[in-house]
C-alpha cells in the first residue's frame, strides 16, 4: 500500500494531465486550471523542504564538530539574519532585506561565476589541443564564433559575421535538432514509463 | 623555440588569471568604442516591440536570470524596458526563479522612474511563482487566478491594466531572460498550447540550441548574450528611445579584448602541442 | 558619517574580493563568504516563497476566498516534511507522486507538438524550396546532418559499412555544434567577469562613469 497507492496517484495525475491536451471540454479545462494551480501549491512546499535540508545538514555538522563546522555556524546566522530580515521588514525595495540582497547574495553570486571566465581561458590554453580532425573542426567553428564576437572584427570584416551565422543556421542547427530528436524521443519514453508505474526510480530503492 | 613554446604550455595559471585580468580592466578604463553589427535576430526582437501601439495590450517579460547570469540578462532588461516605456508600450513583469525577484523589480522601477511611468496603468510587477511550465500553462488559462496578487500584496484584479489582460490572447509578446532551459519551455507550453509569440533573451550558453526554433519561427527573434543585449541597445539608442549607452555596450570592448586574448592563448597552445610532438616523433626516429 | 549607501558597496566589494581570492588559492576569506551565500540565498528564497507564492496561492484561497479544495494540496505540500519524522518518511511519496506525474503528463502532448512535429516540419525539404538554390542546398545540409546525427547516437548496431559512413557524418557536424556551443561559452563566461569588474571599476572605486 505505501508504494501501490503513490504509484497510483502518479498514474491518475500523469492521465489527467496528458488526456486533458486533447479534449477541448470547459469542464476539463476547469479542472485542468485548478490542477495546475494545485501544481504550483505543491511546487511551494517542495522550495522549503530544500531549505529545511539545508538547515538539517548544517546542524548536524554543527552537532558532531565536523571539519569545518564554524563555517556551518555562520551559514546558520546567515540564513536567519536573513530571514528575520524578510519576514519583519518585507521584501519591497530599501528594506533592510532587499539591500541584503542586493548587496550581499548579489556580488557573491554573481562574482563565483565571474570566476570561471579565468577557468575556461587556463582550460582553453592548457587542455584545448587540434589532436585529430574533429578537434581541429570543433576549434575552427569556436574560433569564427569568438572572432564573430569580435566588435570590430564583425564590424570591419562582415564576412565574419555571415559565415558564423550560417554556421549557426545551417551545421549548428542540424546538429541541435538532431540531438534535440534523440533527447526529446528519451524523454517522451521516460515520461510514459513514470506514468504507467514502470519507471520507479522517483521511489528510492525497492520495488 | 621549440624549448620556448612548449615552456609557455606549461605556465602557471595564476600568470594567466593576471593576463585575463589586465584584457578586462584595461578596456573598461580606456575604452575604444568599436559599433556592434546587429543580427537579424535581435532586430526582429527590435521590431515586434517597435510595432506594438502604445498604450494597448501589454508585453509580458520573465525574468528568470539570478545574480549568476545578470551580467548578461539584466542589459537586456534594460534595453527592452526603455525602448517599451518610451514608446508607451505597457509591460507585465513575472518571475519563474526566486533568485530573480529582486532584479526584476529593480529594473522595471529604475527604467519606470527613468520616463516617468505609473505603476499599475503603464507597468504591473507580478512577481515570483514556483512551478515553471504549471505557471507557464496557468497563464494561459487566467493570468489573474495564477498571480492573484501583485509583488506588492496588491489585489491583482484591481489593477487597471490587468482589467482585460485574461491570457496569452492579449499578450502580443513574451520575452524570457533566462540563463535555463525555460528558454524552450515557453515555446513548448505558452507558443504550442496557446499560441503566444515568444522572442527569447537569453545567455550565450544557452543560444545555439535556439536556432532549431528560429528556423521554424516558433522563436520570433532572439537576443543571445552580452552581444545581443549590447545590439538591442544600440538599436533603442538609433532610434532615438534613450541617450544612455547601456552597460552591455561599454562592456563590449573588454569582451573583444577578451576574447581575442584567449584565441591567442588558443593558438600558442596549439603551436607548443604540435613543436612538441614533432621534437617527440623525431626522438622516436633511429 | 559614512552614508549607509557607501557602506553598503564597500560590503559588495569586500564579498566581490572575498570570492576572487579564490584564484589565488583556497583561504579563510573565500570560505566565510561562499558559507554566507549560502545562508542568505536559503532564506532568500524562503521569505520570496512565502510572500509570492504560500500566501497568494495557499492562504488567501484557503482562508479569505473560503475555496476548501485547496486543503487537498495544502495536505500534499505538508507531507514533503514528512521526511524528517522517523517511521513517516514514506508519505513525501504522495506529494512527489502527484508533481512527477503531473509535469511528466504536461509535458507530452506540448512536446510532441513542438519538439517533435514542428521540428520535424522544419527539417523538411518543400516544394517552394527548390524554386531558390542557395535555400534548398542550405536545407539538404541540414538534413543530412540531421540523419548523421541521430545516427551517430544509435547504438544498438555497430557502426561499420554505410552506417560508418553515416555516423562519420554525424560527428562532423556535431564538433560543429560543440565548436559553436564552446565559443558561446566562451562569450558567457567572459560577460559574467566583465560585469563584476563593472561594478568595482564603476559602483565601488568610481574610475569609470
Amino acid at each position: 500500500m505505501r508504494r501501490r497507492l503513490p504509484l497510483l496517484i502518479c498514474l491518475f495525475s500523469g492521465l489527467f494531465f496528458t488526456i486533458q491536451f486533447f479534449i477541448p471540454h470547459q469542464e476539463v479545462r476547469r479542472l485542468y486550471a485548478d490542477g495546475l494551480r494545485w501544481l504550483i501549491v505543491v511546487a511551494t512546499f517542495a522550495v522549503v523542504l530544500a531549505t529545511g535540508s539545508l538547515i538539517n545538514h548544517h546542524i548536524r555538522k554543527l552537532r558532531r564538530r565536523d571539519k569545518d563546522w564554524s563555517y556551518s555556524l555562520v551559514t546558520l546566522l546567515a540564513l536567519l539574519g536573513m530571514g528575520i530580515a524578510g519576514f519583519s521588514t518585507g521584501t519591497r525595495p530599501g528594506t533592510l532585506f532587499n539591500k541584503l540582497f542586493l548587496n550581499v547574495q548579489v556580488p557573491m553570486q554573481s562574482t563565483m561565476f565571474g570566476i570561471l571566465a579565468f577557468y575556461i581561458a587556463s582550460a582553453s590554453y592548457r587542455a584545448f589541443r587540434a589532436r585529430s580532425k574533429e578537434a581541429t573542426l570543433l576549434l575552427l567553428a569556436a574560433f569564427l564564433l569568438m572572432l564573430s564576437a569580435v566588435s570590430f572584427m564583425s564590424y570591419y570584416f562582415p564576412h565574419i559575421t555571415t559565415l558564423s551565422e550560417w554556421l549557426l543556421m545551417v551545421p549548428n542547427l542540424a546538429a541541435q535538432r538532431g540531438i534535440l530528436f534523440g533527447v526529446f524521443l528519451g524523454t517522451l519514453a521516460t515520461s510514459i514509463k513514470i506514468i504507467l508505474g514502470i519507471e520507479r526510480g522517483w521511489m528510492g530503492g525497492g520495488r | 623555440m621549440n624549448e620556448f613554446f612548449v615552456r609557455l604550455s606549461k605556465i602557471d595559471r595564476r600568470y594567466i588569471f593576471l593576463l585575463v585580468a589586465v584584457s578586462v580592466i584595461v578596456p573598461l578604463l580606456f575604452p575604444f568604442h568599436y559599433p556592434t553589427r546587429v543580427t537579424r535576430h535581435t532586430q526582429a526582437v527590435f521590431d515586434i516591440v517597435d510595432q506594438i501601439p502604445p498604450v494597448s495590450n501589454p508585453i509580458l517579460i520573465s525574468f528568470e536570470y539570478g545574480p549568476s547570469t545578470m551580467p548578461e540578462c539584466h542589459p537586456m532588461a534594460y534595453a527592452i524596458l526603455r525602448h517599451a516605456f518610451s514608446r508607451r508600450v505597457r509591460v507585465i513583469g513575472i518571475t519563474l526563479s526566486a533568485d530573480a525577484t529582486g532584479l526584476g523589480e529593480q529594473a522595471l522601477s529604475d527604467v519606470a522612474r527613468e520616463y516617468g511611468r505609473e505603476y499599475g496603468k503603464d507597468y504591473v510587477y507580478l512577481g515570483y511563482k514556483p512551478g515553471v511550465s504549471a505557471v507557464m500553462l496557468s497563464i494561459g488559462e487566467d493570468i489573474k487566478k495564477t498571480f492573484p496578487r501583485d509583488f506588492y500584496g496588491q489585489p491583482t484584479s484591481g489593477i487597471p491594466m490587468l482589467t482585460e489582460v485574461h491570457n496569452y490572447s492579449q499578450i502580443p509578446l513574451v520575452i524570457p531572460l533566462t540563463g535555463s532551459q525555460t528558454a524552450t519551455s515557453w515555446l513548448i507550453y505558452a507558443g504550442a498550447r496557446y499560441h503566444a509569440r515568444v522572442a527569447d533573451g537569453v545567455t550565450a550558453v544557452m543560444a545555439s540550441e535556439l536556432y532549431a526554433f528560429l528556423q521554424t519561427k516558433q522563436l520570433s527573434g532572439l537576443l543571445a548574450g552580452l552581444k545581443g543585449a549590447a545590439e538591442y541597445e544600440r538599436l533603442v539608442q538609433q532610434a532615438g528611445y534613450t541617450k544612455n549607452e547601456g552597460k552591455a555596450t561599454r562592456g563590449m570592448d573588454a569582451l573583444s579584448t577578451m576574447h581575442l586574448v584567449i584565441i591567442t592563448f588558443i593558438i600558442l597552445g596549439n603551436i607548443g602541442f604540435f613543436l612538441s610532438r614533432r621534437s617527440a616523433k623525431k626522438g622516436e626516429r633511429p | 558619517m559614512i552614508p549607509m549607501d557607501t557602506l553598503w558597496t564597500w560590503i559588495a566589494a569586500f564579498l566581490t574580493l572575498a570570492i576572487f581570492s579564490f584564484l589565488y588559492k583556497d583561504n579563510p576569506f573565500y570560505k566565510f563568504a561562499e558559507h554566507l551565500f549560502v545562508g542568505v540565498s536559503a532564506a532568500y528564497t524562503l521569505v520570496i516563497v512565502y510572500y509570492n507564492s504560500f500566501v497568494p496561492n495557499l492562504i488567501v484561497p484557503l482562508f479569505r476566498e473560503h475555496n476548501y479544495w485547496f486543503i487537498i494540496p495544502g495536505l500534499l505540500g505538508l507531507l514533503f516534511f514528512a521526511r524528517f519524522i522517523p517511521n513517516l518518511g514514506y508519505l513525501i511519496l504522495f506529494p512527489i507522486a502527484f508533481t512527477i506525474g503531473g509535469y511528466a503528463g504536461l509535458s507530452i502532448g506540448p512536446g510532441l507538438q513542438a519538439r517533435l512535429l514542428k521540428q520535424l516540419q522544419g527539417s523538411m525539404l518543400h516544394p517552394a524550396d527548390f524554386a531558390d538554390p542557395g535555400l534548398l542546398i542550405n536545407k539538404l545540409i541540414v538534413l543530412i546532418g540531421i540523419l548523421g546525427t541521430m545516427l551517430y547516437f544509435y547504438f544498438s548496431k555497430e557502426h561499420k559499412g554505410v552506417l560508418k559512413v553515416a555516423t562519420n557524418i554525424g560527428i562532423w557536424f556535431i564538433m560543429v555544434g560543440f565548436g559553436a556551443a564552446f565559443g558561446y561559452t566562451v562569450m558567457a563566461r567572459a560577460s559574467l567577469l566583465i560585469g563584476r569588474v563593472q561594478f568595482l571599476l564603476t559602483d565601488w572605486l568610481h574610475l569609470i562613469r
